[in-house]
């Protein structure tokens, strides 16, 4: 084997043990190429990588990964990427031309914002923000234009209000907003007539609209987490009783009165009691 | 009808004596041929039709005329209206034709009509039994196997043939039976010629015979053991198409079997990797279901099995390797959160 010498890479080792995998995966034209936990930093390690178009899957969980090189987006045979625990701030808005990407895993980075023009994947169906810096002011004007989208996982991010442009995702099948800082979610979430999981435990709700009662979120195919919110008092009640009571409840002529009269005297939010300040996300 | 000829050579007056063909007299010392008292020069003794001598001596006669044996069977035996040869000794004249005995044979049963007596039954020559069914065939009525009467109720079926109930008793408790008695052609720890035994029904239903979870009836031949019940091969179908599996792959949902194709169209099982309907075995688990060649780590993508111990993060399977990894201080939440949620985990 002819060598490439690649020089200023301190793990020349485990460089080499990467541009290994690559090499094999070139010779054997295997399209899947798995790279987790390989204390790669940079694209830069994995010379041959961008080349390799015949590839559907990369692998590149657990590693210490903080740019996304633009020429990425050459591959365009690629369905699924997964950059799960990395370090990245910056994402490149050629990312969204990907023609066949389904599955991007964007979990545990440290995006703060996400680029103009995000929202343009074509084929995108399962998105995995979770554990990010993210909240509604740093989403990208376009984000909800992603029609395939059948998962959007934004769990441990920032968002206080969820844009009410979330109904246009006709296809969402999975929502997840597990503890973020909600304060209350728009009543177009009643469009999303194919949701059957729904996670919007550990965050500041009072109250749910209720359009979410157009949702079938009760049947053995459903999944409605919603526990730790302050929840007003009937809610609170039926919650202790059972998600199908919550749902019951939230159905009924008596709650649209209870809802009525609480969005008109809209006290202050809930304060914000998780302490974000240890989450990993927050290094720089 | 075949003669005896008589060579005689002896010598009396030759005057009065003439051949009975030629009607010539005998030279002295010429061989005559006597026949019941007839004379014959030697050359003239041959038969009517070839005129070749008899073929050792046996002739026919008929209408005064003597024939070899071939001849007289060209000209006037009869031919049998079965296999077509001639019918030399016994005939059977029946349904306008001619048959040797043993070739008049019943048109159901193929036995021997010669002695029984037949009955012509719609141009058909038939044994008495056979008629009798064929006429009760067509009033919608069973024959006996056993006394050939006609059975006028319900039939007790045997061996695949079909009995009145009363010619026969329980094997076990000895009763003379009804139609319902049941027939055990094979039971566990036999040999399938040891079996065939009838039973009444209430002797058989103590027997510990699987009955079917479809037609509730007891199962004879091959068993299906599914859905902790036993069903007849053929009564073991799809929920939804009512097509028996006959052996084919079948899916359980909510104690009810469906074919692939009905699982799948009713409830949904896309894999959650590819989208695509699962062909083959499916994993389900936290309300998703994977290709078995899809079921990874959402987190590493490394594959896992059934085996695999996986931690559950956004219902979503995390391996054991990725939750390790995660901060402290996510998995100090997830464990309080955990901890604190009422048990409804979907299947």
């Amino acid at each position: 084997m002819n060598e490439v010498p690649v020089s200023c890479i301190p793990a020349a080792g485990k460089m080499s043990k990467t541009k290994k995998i690559i090499d094999e995966a070139c010779d054997l034209q295997n399209p899947e190429l798995d790279l987790a936990d390989k204390s790669v930093t940079s694209f830069e390690e994995m010379p041959g990588l961008l080349n390799m178009l015949n590839v559907t899957r990369i692998t590149l969980s657990h590693n210490k990964i903080n740019a996304i090189p633009p020429g990425l987006a050459n591959l365009v045979n690629l369905e699924i990427l997964n950059l799960f625990d990395n370090q990245i701030t910056d994402l490149p808005i050629s990312l969204s031309q990907m023609p066949k990407l389904r599955i991007l895993n964007l979990g545990m980075n440290r995006l703060n914002i996400l680029p103009r023009g995000f929202g343009a994947f074509p084929a995108l169906e399962v998105l995995d923000l979770t554990y990010n810096n993210l909240n509604e002011k740093n989403l990208p004007g376009n984000f909800f234009m992603m029609e395939t989208l059948r998962a959007l996982y934004l769990a441990d991010n920032d968002f206080e209000y969820l844009p009410s442009e979330i109904g246009q995702l006709k296809n969402l099948q999975i929502l997840v907003l597990r503890e973020n800082d909600l304060i209350e979610l728009p009543k177009e979430i009643g469009d999303l007539n194919r949701l059957r999981e729904l996670h919007i435990q550990g965050n500041r709700l009072t109250v749910l609209p209720p359009e979410i009662g157009n949702l079938d979120l009760v049947s053995n195919k459903a999944v409605f987490r919603m526990e730790f919110n302050p929840w007003v008092t009937p809610i609170g009640d039926q919650l202790q009783v059972g998600i199908s009571h919550v749902i019951d409840y939230i159905r009924s002529e008596t709650y649209k009165y209870v809802y009525n009269r609480h969005q008109s005297a809209k006290g202050p939010p809930p304060p914000i009691e998780a302490d974000k300040s240890k989450k990993l996300s927050r290094l720089v | 009808m075949p003669g005896i000829i008589k060579n005689i050579s002896f010598n009396m007056s030759l005057d009065h004596m003439f051949c009975s063909r030629c009607r010539e007299g005998f030279e002295p010392n010429e061989k005559i041929v006597n026949s019941n008292g007839e004379l014959w020069h030697p050359q003239c003794f041959v038969c009517a039709q070839c005129f070749r001598p008899f073929p050792e001596g046996t002739f026919y006669e008929f209408e005064g005329r003597k024939y070899c044996e071939h001849d007289f069977h060209v000209l006037f035996a009869p031919c049998c209206g079965k296999c077509g040869e001639f019918v030399i000794g016994r005939v059977i004249k029946a349904m306008n034709a001619n048959w040797h005995p043993g070739c008049f044979r019943c048109e159901e049963c193929n036995g021997e009509l010669a002695d029984a007596g037949f009955i012509k039954c719609q141009g058909r020559a038939l044994c008495h039994d056979c008629n009798a069914r064929v006429k009760a065939g067509a009033l919608g009525k069973h024959i006996c196997y056993q006394c050939h009467g006609v059975i006028d109720d319900k039939p007790l079926r045997f061996r695949g043939e079909v009995y009145h109930p009363y010619h026969f008793n329980c094997t076990a408790c000895g009763v003379e039976l009804n139609s319902d008695a049941r027939e055990v052609r094979s039971r566990a720890g036999y040999a399938a010629n040891e079996m065939n035994e009838l039973y009444c029904l209430r002797c058989h239903d103590k027997m510990g015979i699987p009955i079917c979870g479809a037609c509730r009836r007891p199962i004879e031949e091959r068993v299906v053991t599914a859905l902790g019940k036993h069903w007849h091969v053929e009564h073991f179908v799809c929920a939804k198409c009512e097509k028996p599996f006959l052996g084919h792959r079948h899916y359980e949902k909510k104690g009810l079997a469906y074919c692939e194709t009905h699982y799948h169209q009713l409830f949904g099982n896309l894999c959650f990797v590819c989208n695509q309907v699962i062909a083959g075995d499916v994993f389900t688990a936290l309300n998703k279901a994977w290709c078995v060649h899809h079921f990874a780590c959402a987190f590493c993508d490394q594959k896992m099995n059934q085996k695999t111990k996986f931690f559950e993060f956004d219902l979503r399977p995390a391996c054991k390797k990725c939750y390790d990894k995660f901060p402290a201080e996510l998995k100090k939440r997830l464990r309080r959160m955990h901890d604190l949620t009422p048990k409804r985990i979907p299947g």
